[in-house]
């Protein structure tokens, strides 16, 4: 793409874009390191996965900041509004994937019972999630569209994780009701994992529209056996 | 069950017919404009919506100034200029030579970049042209002039002093005094070439809030280097880059997801 007559513009724009990617690589560690801390649990390492969070906050406040700064004093149009605006709800977006990770986190210290079954299906879980985050991102970075798309379809990978998991930690609680409470934040991590997928998928959404001007068609609905638990709950 | 076909929010709409669905006012067929042996406009084919404000942007020599001069036939006031195709105006083509000069200008007024007040008073200059088109009473012609000063959103700054030179009025009341002038007379079409080049901030935006007043009542086209002042003021907005319509379409369409990358190079500020 040709650069703008006032290179300035261009500056400006790479940087809300460096902005983003960065809070998209802290989100991503934020993600791995809280699994690590949870699969190994280690305190220490969660209680620094939550800590770094405020580093991904204050990320999105200079986005923000940057954002409303570019349409005032800049007046974007086309592709260039649609990039700006895609940053500015990006931000938001990965913020809350930061914040998941600190919640999976905060429950390390909670879970210490590794051998529970469906605990081993998790790692696998968290790493699809994290590469959606990331390949997300790289999209944005790539202004690439059809990257993005591919990113929309892992959803489902990550959906039927979290059905799995569901059901496994159901009956691992209805076996005997003491399970009951390490099951419960089991399968809060698995929720919180299931919403970062979700979340990765609006950004790839908002990375396509900013490259293409259109909306991704919906996807199908997930119907029969496929209205799971990640749709209900 | 039939599925509802779910349209695009963002669309732009192709040269066929109007972009809005407006009835056309001004549909201009295969026109071509030459000065001398230079072509400036190729065959441009552009559906104009009634009662409607359609803005023309283009980076300078594009040849959207020659588009509004084709309009009402100014041009051929200089020898070596011509214009060949159709303007039709409801159906009547007003490039043919046999159509009267001066009907047209009743239909099609035109205000330009710098404000030309005639150095008259503020009465004679909108009055001017209703004496030369028709025959009225004098308190019917102060009527008039009462009626096109107001619409111009003018009236309450000058009814104490419409005696006064025109020329002692500010920038920004001269140009709506020029407004007041074209609308006296009641035309159907207003061709408005850079209005608001040569006014500060707030005396355009009372411009830009005249337009949208006028455009209830009338056809706007209006010429602008300004991309925010066609985002606020028009419906539809044509991009002409080297003598050629290059897209036509929604103004909200043209500016969020134009079709064209020359349309987005030259809005996005990436053009030359």
């Amino acid at each position: 793409m040709p650069m703008h007559t006032l290179k300035a513009f261009d500056d400006e724009l790479e940087e809300l874009r460096a902005s983003i990617c960065e809070m998209g690589g802290l989100a991503e560690t934020a993600i791995r390191d809280s699994m690590e801390a949870l699969v190994r649990h280690d305190t220490d390492l969660a209680a620094d996965v939550v800590a770094r969070d405020a580093r991904i906050d204050a990320l999105e406040a200079d986005v923000e900041r940057r954002a409303i700064e570019i349409m005032a004093l800049r007046a974007p149009l086309a592709d260039d509004l649609r990039d700006v605006v895609a940053a500015l709800k990006i931000s938001g977006v990965v913020e809350r994937i930061g914040d998941y990770a600190k919640n999976i986190a905060r429950r390390v210290d909670s879970v210490e019972d590794s051998r529970i079954e469906a605990f081993s299906l998790l790692p696998e879980m968290a790493r699809i999630a994290s590469e959606m985050v990331a390949n997300a991102l790289d999209a944005f970075a790539a202004r690439d569209g059809q990257k993005a798309v591919q990113v929309c379809e892992r959803d489902q990978a990550v959906d039927d994780f979290y059905n799995s998991i569901f059901r496994a930690l159901l009956t691992f609680m209805m076996e005997n009701p003491h399970n009951i409470t390490p099951a419960t934040h089991l399968l809060f991590i698995a929720k919180h994992l299931e919403r970062i997928g979700d979340h990765a998928t609006n950004v790839a959404e908002m990375v396509y529209f900013a490259d293409t001007g259109e909306h991704l068609p919906d996807r199908p609905k997930a119907s029969g056996k496929r209205a799971s638990a990640a749709s209900r709950t | 069950m039939t599925e509802i076909p779910v349209q695009s929010a963002v669309e732009t709409t192709p040269f066929t017919g109007t972009a809005s669905g407006q009835p056309i006012k001004i549909d201009i067929r295969n026109l071509d404009f030459y000065y001398g042996k230079t072509r400036a406009l190729k065959s441009v084919n552009l559906p104009i919506a009634a009662g409607q404000v359609t803005a023309i942007i283009g980076p300078s020599g594009c040849g959207k100034s020659t588009l509004l001069r084709t309009l009402n036939r100014i041009y051929e006031l200089y020898p070596e200029q011509r214009a060949e195709g159709e303007v039709l105006v409801d159906g009547d083509n007003i490039l043919d030579r046999n159509y009267s000069l001066t009907r047209l200008r009743r239909r099609v007024g035109m205000v330009f970049q710098k404000p030309t007040p005639f150095a008259s008073s503020i009465r004679n200059n909108v009055g001017f042209a209703l004496n030369f088109f028709e025959r009225m009473s004098r308190s019917e012609a102060e009527d008039r002039i009462e009626n096109a000063l107001r619409q111009a959103a003018l009236w309450d700054e000058v009814k104490d002093k419409l005696n006064a030179s025109a020329l002692s009025l500010s920038g920004g009341q001269q140009q709506r005094l020029c407004i007041a002038r074209t609308i006296a007379i009641r035309p159907e079409i207003i061709l408005l070439d850079e209005p608001t080049s040569a006014l500060d901030p707030i005396a355009t935006a009372k411009i830009e809030e005249l337009i949208h007043e006028l455009s209830q009542s009338f056809t706007i086209v209006i010429v602008t280097h300004n991309m925010q002042q066609a985002g606020r003021v028009s419906e539809q907005t044509a991009f002409f880059h080297l003598g050629e319509l290059v897209e036509f379409g929604q103004t909200s369409s043209i500016f969020t997801n134009p079709t064209e990358t020359r349309t987005k190079d030259y809005i996005t500020g990436r053009y030359g």
